[in-house]
């Protein structure tokens, strides 16, 4: 035979879906808050977040060919995983922060695992919580955008004095004009970028709507019960990691869930979670380990499936 | 009526074709126009020079030949007859010789013996077995239906390739299915003739429901007798008007038990059975091994119903069927009508040769077809469409990486599966697993492969995980 023609299994079109493309796409919609990190604090933020992109990408491949492994650096996750860090550690990091983070959630989020897919907890924030836990100091020195005199973030103030809500316009929280981490004081820049890998379905309403519900929810009965000591709910929605956690962090695919209703249960509960570490627990800002804590819970909500489409119950 | 979901008529005006589907059928992927629509212009070829014919049709007995190498044949002459009732009679499509009963590729790949006719040129028919009869469909018995369709050797593919007389449910003998250690027994109620393709790329069954055809209504009725049903339903797809045909049948009904349901055709896969009989009646056909009449439905397509037409007027049998052509490398795209038994090459012979050399050649369509890499194969009855696919067109999974649990696959599957979970299990070797979250309420339809960002290739490890299940 002469000619030679392809056999292989149906179906034989195939979709533009990729990793890499799904990862560019959240580096995209990663790109209007570090536009406005860069606005508000700084040269710093944008050493910040480059130090720590190529400080993934150099570990990542430097160890997959120590150990004989196919280079992976091509699928942009790296890159993401090394963004979303930055995102979130305060301006005031010294160089070597992203540097050891990037490390860290690349060889002790990812690697060790055995790479994208496999890993149980999301790297930045497993990086996250190695720093804060190493660093607590640096971890918590905030300062003010466009002057960098050191400030408390709004979650901080409130745990010193909880009626001191008051003097926060939602105006700022809204737009930035607050102390906190990189990427996450804009909620406008966070839910634009949001908007956009929404649209582009990398991620799913259900993780973002319930999250935002478990806390605006549970602010609102809190509120509801003495508005003079507990917040209102824009208030805990506007503050903190939250919008950034629910759109970026929680849904991000390989921790968070796949069936619908597990994606709302877990997105609520991780909500809820994030308001019982801010009002009783030991740190201002409970997001980031409210959404730890669910990602290592992941396979359970796997088990609240959709029903089987003509499923007989076997006799 | 049970089982069907109704909307309020006022909801019904706002919503768009799009949006009824999706309100009736949310799964799947929606295909743009942009990604290869079917042209539905009928194409003219000559007749083929020589015809294969397997004399296994389907997954059933082999029919007998009752020729022999030399026999000089005639358009629809017997040339293998049906020992038993799951056999079907096999007929010359050409006439000619009868050059060689040997083995060749059939549709799925594997040798099987056939009937190889060198055609003389000429399209000489055989006399019909008695002289045409100017009658009603309702003046026949039932039997003599049957028994007609069984004669003419129509099959239907709706799950899998089967002759249509043991298809049918004959109103007086309802056939029972032993389900999950249920027997359950259905009378028919419903006859859905859909207009619907297997897959939004064909358009066999679109361009017949956009043409006027004689033998739809004596189809339709002598379908509508055997099976009993109470109500027809036609589905057409809302972006392919069909003819003002099928809307007179619809008016002509005074007792309103006819109806006209269009849905979103673009949308991947409701043109196949199980998802169809959800998306018009809101009925879910019980997996695995279902059929539709365990859900009191009879459905069949437009082919099927005019092939009916046909063979109970005319008492002649199937010798030619529409299939689709298309694809990159396809010289031109439209509906052909080609004689059964022809081999592949010879049909893109006739429409000019390839227009760039093909990566891929596929009898069926291009999400649930069979790739072929031997241009002999013949067009059989179950063909609906050939399809010839350059390298830009297709995407081989390669390498394929580890599943990143994004849910696309989730978010798509028709049966509501988890298709990443089950592809885990299945490449792991944990096919228990596998089969305990469901492997075989699986249709195969590909959308979970389509959309997989990772490029795993689900339906082969699925079918690779039902082959290692079934084997004895």
């Amino acid at each position: 035979m002469e000619t030679h023609y392809i056999v292989s299994m149906s179906p034989h079109l195939r979709g533009a879906h990729s990793i890499e493309r799904m990862m560019r796409t959240f580096i995209i919609g990663l790109i209007p808050p570090a536009v406005m990190a860069l606005y508000l604090f700084g040269i710093r933020s944008l050493i910040i977040m480059v130090l720590a992109m190529a400080t993934a990408v150099i570990v990542e491949t430097v160890i997959e060919h120590l150990t004989n492994q196919k280079l992976t650096y091509k699928d942009c996750h790296a890159i993401l995983t090394g963004f979303v860090l930055a995102l979130i550690l305060p301006s005031s990091a010294p160089w070597w922060m992203p540097v050891v983070g990037a490390s860290v959630a690349i060889i002790l989020g990812k690697l060790v695992f055995g790479g994208l897919g496999n890993y149980p907890f999301n790297p930045p924030l497993v990086a996250w919580v190695v720093l804060k836990l190493s660093w607590p100091e640096r971890m918590s020195l905030f300062v003010e955008p466009h002057t960098h005199s050191q400030a408390l973030t709004p979650l901080m103030a409130l745990k010193e004095d909880p009626s001191l809500f008051y003097s926060y316009a939602m105006r700022d929280l809204f737009l930035g004009n607050t102390p906190g981490p990189l990427g996450t004081v804009c909620a406008l820049a966070v839910l634009i970028g949001a908007l956009f890998i929404l649209y582009r379905g990398v991620i799913r309403w259900h993780i973002p709507v319930a999250f935002c519900c478990g806390v605006g929810l549970f602010a609102a009965i809190l509120h509801g019960i003495n508005p003079d000591v507990y917040p209102p709910v824009i208030f805990h929605l506007l503050s903190g990691g939250l919008l950034l956690g629910a759109f970026f962090l929680a849904p991000e695919p390989v921790t968070s869930p796949v069936t619908p209703k597990g994606m709302l249960l877990f997105g609520f509960l991780a909500g809820i979670l994030t308001m019982i570490i801010r009002m009783w627990g030991a740190y201002p800002d409970g997001t980031f380990y409210a959404i730890l804590i669910m990602n290592a819970a992941t396979p359970l909500f796997n088990y609240l499936k959709p029903k089987e489409y003509g499923r007989v119950k076997r006799a | 009526m049970k089982g069907q979901i109704f909307l309020h008529p006022i909801w019904y005006t706002l919503l768009t074709e799009e949006h009824k589907t999706m309100a009736l059928f949310a799964k799947g992927i929606p295909f743009s126009k942009k990604v290869m629509t079917p042209k539905l212009d009928p194409i003219d070829t000559p007749l083929p020079k020589r015809v294969i014919l397997p004399l296994k049709q389907y997954i059933g007995e082999p029919s007998q030949p009752v020729v022999t190498k030399g026999d000089k044949v005639t358009t629809g002459q017997l040339i293998a007859a049906a020992p038993t009732d799951t056999s079907l009679p096999l007929y010359a499509t050409i006439a000619g010789t009868v050059k060689d009963i040997t083995d060749y590729n059939d549709y799925k790949g594997t040798p099987t013996p056939s009937i190889i006719i060198e055609g003389d040129g000429t399209d000489t028919w055989i006399e019909p077995p008695t002289k045409k009869e100017e009658k009603e469909i309702s003046s026949y018995a039932p039997t003599e239906i049957v028994k007609r369709i069984h004669a003419a050797g129509l099959i239907t593919t709706q799950l899998v390739p089967v002759p249509l007389a043991t298809d049918l449910v004959p109103i007086d003998q309802p056939k029972t299915h032993l389900i999950g250690g249920q027997r359950i027994t259905k009378k028919i109620d419903t006859l859905v003739i859909t207009a619907l393709d297997r897959e939004p790329f064909l358009g066999v069954n679109r361009y017949l429901a956009g043409i006027h055809n004689k033998e739809l209504a004596d189809g339709i009725a002598a379908l509508k007798m055997i099976t009993g049903a109470l109500y027809i339903r036609f589905v057409v797809d809302a972006h392919y008007p069909p003819a003002t045909q099928l809307k007179d049948l619809v008016a002509a009904d005074e007792e309103e038990t006819t109806t006209l349901i269009s849905l979103n055709g673009r949308r991947f896969p409701i043109g196949l059975a199980i998802p169809v009989i959800k998306a018009a009646l809101g009925r879910e056909v019980p997996l695995p091994y279902g059929h539709p009449r365990d859900v009191g439905v009879a459905l069949y397509d437009m082919t099927t119903a005019i092939a009916v037409g046909k063979a109970v007027s005319t008492q002649l049998p199937q010798v030619d069927s529409l299939i689709t052509v298309g694809g990159g490398a396809m010289p031109k795209g439209g509906i052909v009508t080609v004689r059964i038994g022809t081999p592949i090459g010879d049909v893109i012979e006739s429409l000019g040769g390839f227009s760039t050399p093909p990566a891929k050649i596929i009898i069926g369509g291009p999400m649930t077809g069979m790739a072929h890499y031997d241009l002999t194969t013949p067009i059989t009855k179950e063909t609906d469409g050939l399809f010839a696919l350059t390298h830009d067109e297709i995407q081989l999974s390669g390498d394929y990486r580890q599943c990143i649990n994004c849910g696309l696959c989730v978010k798509v599957c028709p049966v509501n599966l988890l298709p990443g979970v089950l592809s885990l299990y299945c490449a792991k070797d944990r096919f228990d697993m596998a089969e305990a979250d469901g492997l075989f309420q699986c249709i195969e339809c590909g959308c979970c492969d389509y959309v997989c960002p990772s490029r795993r290739p689900m339906v082969h490890l699925f079918r690779h995980a039902k082959h290692q299940l079934m084997a004895p």
